[in-house]
């Protein structure tokens, strides 16, 4: 099949997910009003934060934004487009996959547009949180407009890293079935700490951030050189390879745990 | 031509045992114990183009781990499954993409959508054009019935009517080949019927080839010209109903009812075996295998005046009992 079919397909697919989940038109709203308040008040405990602390580490108020910003940006990507690798234990403890691989197509475009999710209220968050930091740190002279083209770049690349740590995550689920615990450390345990500057942790810690689970390379480390004028312009082709060899690696590994998939009785 | 080839199929399916506890998951995934269970042995079979071949055995026998490997959804421990040709554990989207496959406990339809959403979604997955689409649907609408809830999301249809649609969908790109895991289980007798009668045209006027796993022995004898047993993941039996019928060699039962006295003699032949007299009636096992039909009512008549005679084959349902 040629690629422009398997986006016609994904697309087809997607518009059946939205229409799908709009056969519950009150559970739809409600689920986004409920999403909307959870983001609000996770602003709420970092704001709180940021406003008894000022700076941490040196690093400023605004600075701090960005990183929680880009973080919550490239998640709300992930998680728009790739949700269902999130949920894979569902498919997994429910034999749900069989149907899945019955299907002319690679298994991710399958499994990814079940469950389309529109995360407005994460984009609304995310979204002023970032130009609030940007219009500070533009107002007081820390940053130029060129750090706006390149922010965007820094959520897409963040959103595929996100993507390969959860798809590797859920991979593991080929051995193990149920992976939601480890899922808490590798997805959200990891993401909540680099919302923060990885020199606040131990060496080991940042050390793992950066290699074994590279969450730090989402916001982190372009932030050092997009705000701070570390390191160098080379930082943004890292992340570039960086995120396109996580993808690749993670693709590979899906793959192999494909064929160690087990089903279920029936 | 041969279109299922199974060789040396083997499955073992190793599971963690769980550790209790916190972090019970992620103790599990480091730990190094295993639970292993062989659910198929070494299986090997051919299917040739057109037959139409019942896989039967107990619950946890093998079957749905079986269907699972030849349709490309579990990879095998070892030996290799061909399907026209093609392996669907190394090219499986070229392989399913020419298999029906349906999953009787599970329906790969939109659950909340009109069914014949489902099929414009199928057809583009399957790359079936518009034309051949119209075509197949209008056929399987008269065959199975569709029109009557052909608007109706899939959740609120009957068990019957949802296994109608299924099987409409896992035909709407034509294949060759089609594997049904129970399609008749939970079944009124009406729905079984309307759907046996639709695989019997499949089979005999389009060809195809189908391989069918069920409990219902119904589907068995009515459908199917060959078996396959399978119990504790071995093959114990593969041929004709006729022949399985034959190598189990269930006794037939007659039933004799004798006019006035009768006398049974002392000695009598090895082929009959008297299993209860009760008043006139006198109840016998023959194996007909053995003996005629003609023989043994010509025995049981030197005992007496017989004023009826009741015969009853083996139940094949009997039959499949002797097999597990």
């Amino acid at each position: 099949m040629k690629t422009t079919s398997w986006f016609t397909l994904y697309k087809m697919l997607i518009r059946t997910s939205i229409r799908s989940r709009m056969q519950y038109k009150f559970n739809f709203i409600m689920a986004s009003v409920l999403a909307a308040l959870i983001q609000i008040s996770e602003f709420l405990m970092v704001a709180l934060v940021l406003h008894k602390f000022g700076a941490i580490k040196g690093w400023s108020l605004h600075e701090i934004g960005y990183l929680f910003a880009i973080m919550t940006l490239s998640k709300t990507l992930y998680r728009t487009f790739g949700n269902e690798v999130h949920h894979l234990e569902k498919y997994l403890v429910g034999g749900e996959l069989d149907q899945l691989l019955t299907r002319p197509m690679p298994v991710l475009l399958a499994l990814l547009p079940q469950n389309f999710r529109i995360m407005a209220g994460e984009v609304l968050q995310g979204g002023f949180i970032l130009c609030w930091s940007l219009a500070g740190m533009m107002h007081s002279g820390q940053i130029g407009w060129t750090v706006i083209p390149f922010s965007l770049l820094v959520i897409l690349t963040g959103a595929i890293i996100l993507f390969s740590i959860g798809l590797v995550t859920a991979t593991l689920g080929f051995w193990t079935t149920r992976i939601e615990e480890l899922q808490t450390i590798t997805e959200d345990a990891a993401r909540t700490a680099a919302q923060y500057p990885l020199t606040l942790y131990p060496k080991w810690m940042s050390g793992i951030l950066l290699t074994v689970i590279p969450v730090g390379f989402v916001n982190y480390v372009p932030s050092l050189y997009l705000l701070r004028g570390e390191l160098g312009a080379w930082v943004l082709g890292a992340i570039v390879v960086v995120a396109v060899l996580s993808l690749a690696a993670s693709l590979r590994f899906w793959k192999f745990g494909l064929t160690k998939y087990q089903s279920t009785g029936s | 031509m041969t279109m299922i080839t199974a060789r040396h199929l083997q499955k073992e399916f190793k599971t963690p045992v769980v550790r209790e506890g916190r972090f019970s998951g992620l103790r599990t995934l480091f730990s190094r114990e295993y639970l292993s269970k062989e659910a198929v042995r070494d299986i090997s079979f051919d299917i040739g183009k057109g037959e139409f071949v019942g896989y039967i055995g107990p619950n946890g026998a093998g079957k749905s781990t079986t269907i699972k490997m030849l349709t490309g959804i579990l990879h095998p421990t070892s030996g290799e499954v061909l399907l026209g040709g093609m392996n669907p554990h190394q090219e499986r989207r070229r392989t399913v993409g020419r298999l029906g496959v349906v999953f009787g406990q599970r329906s790969q339809l939109w659950w909340d959508l009109p069914v014949k959403d489902s099929y414009d979604i199928l057809a583009e997955m399957y790359g079936v054009c518009a034309e051949d689409k119209t075509k197949r649907l209008a056929q399987f609408a008269e065959l199975l019935d569709l029109e009557s809830f052909w608007a109706t999301p899939v959740r609120k249809l009957s068990l019957g009517q949802r296994m109608r649609a299924d099987l409409a969908a896992s035909m709407l790109h034509d294949p060759e080949l089609l594997f049904l895991d129970e399609p008749t289980i939970g079944l009124d007798v009406n729905a079984k019927r309307n759907i046996r009668q639709f695989l019997r045209t499949l089979n005999e006027e389009f060809g195809k080839t189908i391989l069918l796993t069920t409990h219902d022995m119904d589907d068995i004898e009515q459908l199917c010209s060959r078996v396959m047993v399978i119990n504790h993941g071995q093959l114990t039996y593969d041929g004709s109903i006729p022949s399985l019928r034959d190598t189990i060699g269930l006794p037939t039962i007659i039933r004799v009812t004798y006019r006035g006295s009768f006398h049974i003699p002392d000695v009598i032949s090895s082929a009959i075996r008297i299993t209860g007299v009760e008043g006139q009636i006198v109840t016998v096992e023959v194996n007909r295998k053995e003996w005629s039909t003609m023989d043994i009512l010509k025995q049981l008549e030197q005992w007496g005046e017989i004023e009826d005679v009741e015969m009853k084959e083996p139940d094949f349902e009997d039959i499949i009992h002797r097999v597990y």
